[in-house]
């Protein structure tokens, strides 16, 4: 099982772009993308769920291209889109029997999977309530749901935890984890934490690039020994946040504990820290802030 | 800020945001399309067999009254939307939570879609001056007898549309299909209003001022029982023109008019009254938006003791169920329908067999076949909508599977509510009206899948199909008879074009979805 992308580019109007000659190849495991607004993530996720076609550049599951034949993925295509909508008439347990029927599930099977995914997702008590009364928490759900109905070989999740509780945000991340197994799972979010718990590989987009495609421990050793804490008064630091990478500040009654990212200690009396995977984000998007390529959708 | 300056902020950016959208632009076109219809003579202001001689005040008075007669009806379409826009954007809520009035707020709107209706009348004054110089037959430009009936007739039509347009935004019932569908009806009902009651006070479109001017005159002949307008007949001969100078503006005509703005200021404080304020708790607009999604900032450390372990998938997802997606796209169209709305329908199917003649039971028809309008038109717009096309267009072959049950579900509506006709006709062993009804079943479900493909939204087609049944069914006329409920329609060629139609519709319909595939 793998997917190959290759040269793959999205031109909107003008001239921007959403994606710029994109390479990636994945293998079964979870890959976190992480990047600021506007860096291509959503843009990547919909030419894979073959939603979008690419300017240029080829996709293929396994030996197959999809751009051409995209079928045979779309029958073991997970996708949860960013802006997932409903029918507000319709049922939870209606509209995912509806999906189902339209993703070719075997009516009994189809049952069997829809009581265990509204079970699993925590909406067996709501089955019954049409999806307009749901809060955004529960329609998120209902989307996570949807996805996972074919048992998809490929799940593409778009900022799948927003709008959801921290309990079923750690429910979600735990059956992200379970699923990872023998299957590739594309999760894009903003929330570094989720992906730090999850993800087995980690890529980072910036202006329609990738950046940085690499495990958790490669882009923690790629910042192990530059961050830093210091102790500041706080009218400091707006000059400190010119000279370095900020990461953090917390204000406290002795003054500002600023987390910093850089290559040698900022201040005197700065002490060195063990890396976050948030210090190499930034420390990751900093870096190709210095090279931007045209804006991304 | 003042309130006057908050109702101009809401106003500026209201506007700013319609004029550029291409959509602006096309309704300026449609302005453009309705002087050039007058000026090569398609559209025409008769009096019997004759018309006024092409000089400023004929030509100032046929462009006004052509205006606010239809742009008072596509006008009202085109600007109906302006709340339904701040939902969708989600810039109400933000609105919301502003001090902004629900009057100031509604006075804004109100301005901005007098503006666009008063540009489309402002670009048909201006096509007035070049109608006038192409048509020769008066080479002087008089400006106060070529503007004036733009002004004071067209001006305070617009206003009234303008403030109509919200009050529908505003009454939840009124914001859809139905209300664009009813709106055709007020129209048509508005437009016979002077001539039934004989006064000018209820002349939204000035038609009638217009005929009571040419009568007073004595310019033309036998006035009084003739005076219609023309759509779609050539140019009538200069020799049968005769000479008007416009309508004298009394005091009289003048208040009639100045009443219009009154009471487009009135009904825009009632659209403000019952203006919902973006309240998602007052449930219609509660199902309309998506999903709000704030972002968590932390999460608790401790594992939850919920279950999440899934089986896999026992039999993988390989077959073509169509049947069970024809039945959820049924049950798709039909869900939340009322108890009532079934048991008009159901009456609707079995008037016909109660119904001896002919002529009537075609009405019963055209009306059963009204009555499920708002259920065609969603269809190829749900997807969009509702925002889950890109769910649906991301499983395999999605022009097969869904796009086909979507189509045979707006069929089999057609065909169970249009039965009763049917089986009347099939008694009568009525074979080439049945073949007219079957080739209707096929032709309503395919516009509305096709205009809803192209255009995303179920009003085209709320508002063609209206406007093409009223001519068509309900007046017997087989060139618009697009389902045979008129008895003589089956026995003209007709049905055969409507066939033909369908097929184009059809394929039209693939190639929409297919452009929206390819995106």
């Amino acid at each position: 099982m793998k997917l190959s992308i290759r040269s793959l580019s999205k031109k909107y109007s003008g001239n921007l772009w959403g994606l710029l000659d994109f390479n990636l190849e994945l293998k079964p495991g979870v890959l976190g993308l992480l990047g600021p607004n506007g860096a291509g993530k959503s843009t990547l996720m919909r030419i894979l769920a073959t939603v979008t076609r690419p300017s240029s550049g080829s996709i293929h599951w396994d030996d197959l291209d999809i751009l051409s034949s995209p079928d045979p993925l779309r029958a073991v295509l997970g996708y949860l889109p960013q802006d997932f909508g409903v029918y507000p008439h319709l049922t939870a347990y209606e509209f995912l029997e509806y999906l189902a029927a339209v993703k070719g599930l075997d009516g009994a099977a189809a049952r069997r999977r829809i009581n265990e995914l509204l079970a699993v997702v925590n909406l067996a008590d709501s089955r019954h309530r049409p999806l307009g009364g749901f809060s955004g928490g529960m329609r998120q759900r209902v989307g996570i749901a949807q996805a996972l109905l074919n048992d998809p070989q490929l799940l593409i999740v778009d900022e799948p935890t927003a709008g959801l509780d921290p309990e079923e945000r750690v429910r979600f991340r735990n059956l992200l984890s379970e699923l990872s197994g023998e299957r590739i799972v594309i999760l894009s979010t903003h929330i570094v934490s989720d992906v730090e718990a999850v993800a087995t590989d980690i890529a980072i987009l910036s202006h329609g690039r990738l950046l940085s495609h690499a495990a958790p421990e490669s882009l923690l050793a790629s910042v192990s020994g530059k961050v830093w804490e210091v102790l500041l008064p706080s009218v400091d630091l707006p000059a400190l946040q010119q000279r370095h990478l900020v990461s953090s500040v917390a204000h406290r009654s002795d003054g500002v504990h600023a987390r910093v990212v850089t290559d040698s200690a900022p201040l005197p009396n700065a002490l060195p820290l063990d890396p976050s995977l948030e210090d190499a984000y930034l420390a990751a998007i900093a870096a190709g802030r210095a090279t931007p390529a045209g804006a991304a959708a | 800020m003042s309130g006057a300056s908050v109702v101009l902020a809401a106003a500026r950016a209201d506007f700013l945001e319609r004029v550029r959208r291409y959509s602006f632009l096309f309704t300026l076109g449609l302005a453009l399309y309705f002087g050039y219809m007058a000026t090569v003579g398609r559209l025409t202001l008769r009096v019997g067999d004759s018309r006024g001689i092409y000089n400023s005040a004929w030509i100032g008075g046929l462009l006004a009254v052509v205006g606010s007669t239809f742009i008072s009806l596509a006008g009202f379409y085109f600007v109906k939307n302006t709340l339904q826009r701040d939902t969708e954007t989600r810039v109400g809520e933000i609105l919301a939570a502003t001090p902004i009035s629900r009057l100031a707020y509604i006075l804004g709107k109100f301005a901005s879609n007098f503006a666009v209706l008063a540009s489309m009348i402002a670009v048909l004054a201006l096509s007035s001056i070049v109608m006038q110089l192409v048509s020769g037959e008066d080479m002087h430009i008089h400006l106060w007898k070529l503007l004036s009936p733009f002004l004071l007739l067209s001006i305070p039509a617009m206003a009234v549309v303008a403030a109509l347009a919200l009050v529908f935004e505003a009454i939840p019932f009124l914001r859809g299909g139905f209300g664009n569908v009813a709106y055709f009806f007020l129209w048509t009902a508005i437009l016979t209003v002077p001539i039934v009651t004989n006064s000018s006070i209820y002349d939204l479109s000035g038609l009638f001022l217009l005929r009571q001017s040419i009568i007073a005159s004595h310019a033309a002949p036998a006035a009084e029982n003739s005076f219609s307008f023309s759509l779609g007949i050539g140019p009538i001969k200069p020799a049968a023109a005769f000479r008007w100078e416009g309508i004298p503006w009394t005091a009289e005509t003048l208040f009639s008019r100045l009443l219009l703005c009154v009471v487009a200021l009135l009904l825009c404080v009632l659209a403000a009254a019952l203006f919902d304020r973006f309240d998602p708790a007052r449930g219609y607009r509660a199902l309309r938006a998506a999903p709000a999604v704030p972002v968590l900032g932390s999460i608790p450390v401790a594992p939850p003791t919920i279950e999440t372990k899934l089986s896999r998938l026992d039999t993988p997802a390989q077959g073509f169920r169509f049947w069970a997606v024809l039945a959820a796209e049924v049950r798709l169209m039909l869900k939340g329908q009322r108890w009532w709305w079934y048991s008009i329908a159901a009456g609707l199917l079995l008037a016909p067999a109660l119904i001896p003649n002919a002529d009537a039971r075609g009405i019963v028809l055209a009306v059963a076949w009204i009555w499920p309008v708002l259920l065609w038109s969603p269809m190829g717009v749900r997807e969009m909508r509702h925002q889950t096309y890109q769910v649906l267009f991301a499983v395999p072959h999605p022009m097969a599977r869904q796009l086909p049950a979507v189509w045979l579900a707006g069929v089999l509506l057609a065909t169970v509510t249009g039965s009763g006709f049917a089986f009347r006709l099939l008694l009568e062993k009525n074979l080439p009206g049945l073949f007219a009804w079957a080739i209707g079943a096929l032709f309503i479900p395919t516009a509305a899948l096709c205009l809803g493909v192209w255009s995303s939204s179920s009003k085209p087609f709320e508002i063609l199909y209206t406007l093409l049944w009223y001519i068509g069914p309900m007046h017997a006329m087989p060139a618009f008879d697009f389902m045979g409920s008129a008895p003589a329609t089956a026995a003209t060629r007709y049905p055969l074009v409507y066939l033909a139609l369908t097929a184009i519709l059809f394929v039209m319909t693939l190639a929409g979805r297919k452009r929206q595939l390819l995106v």
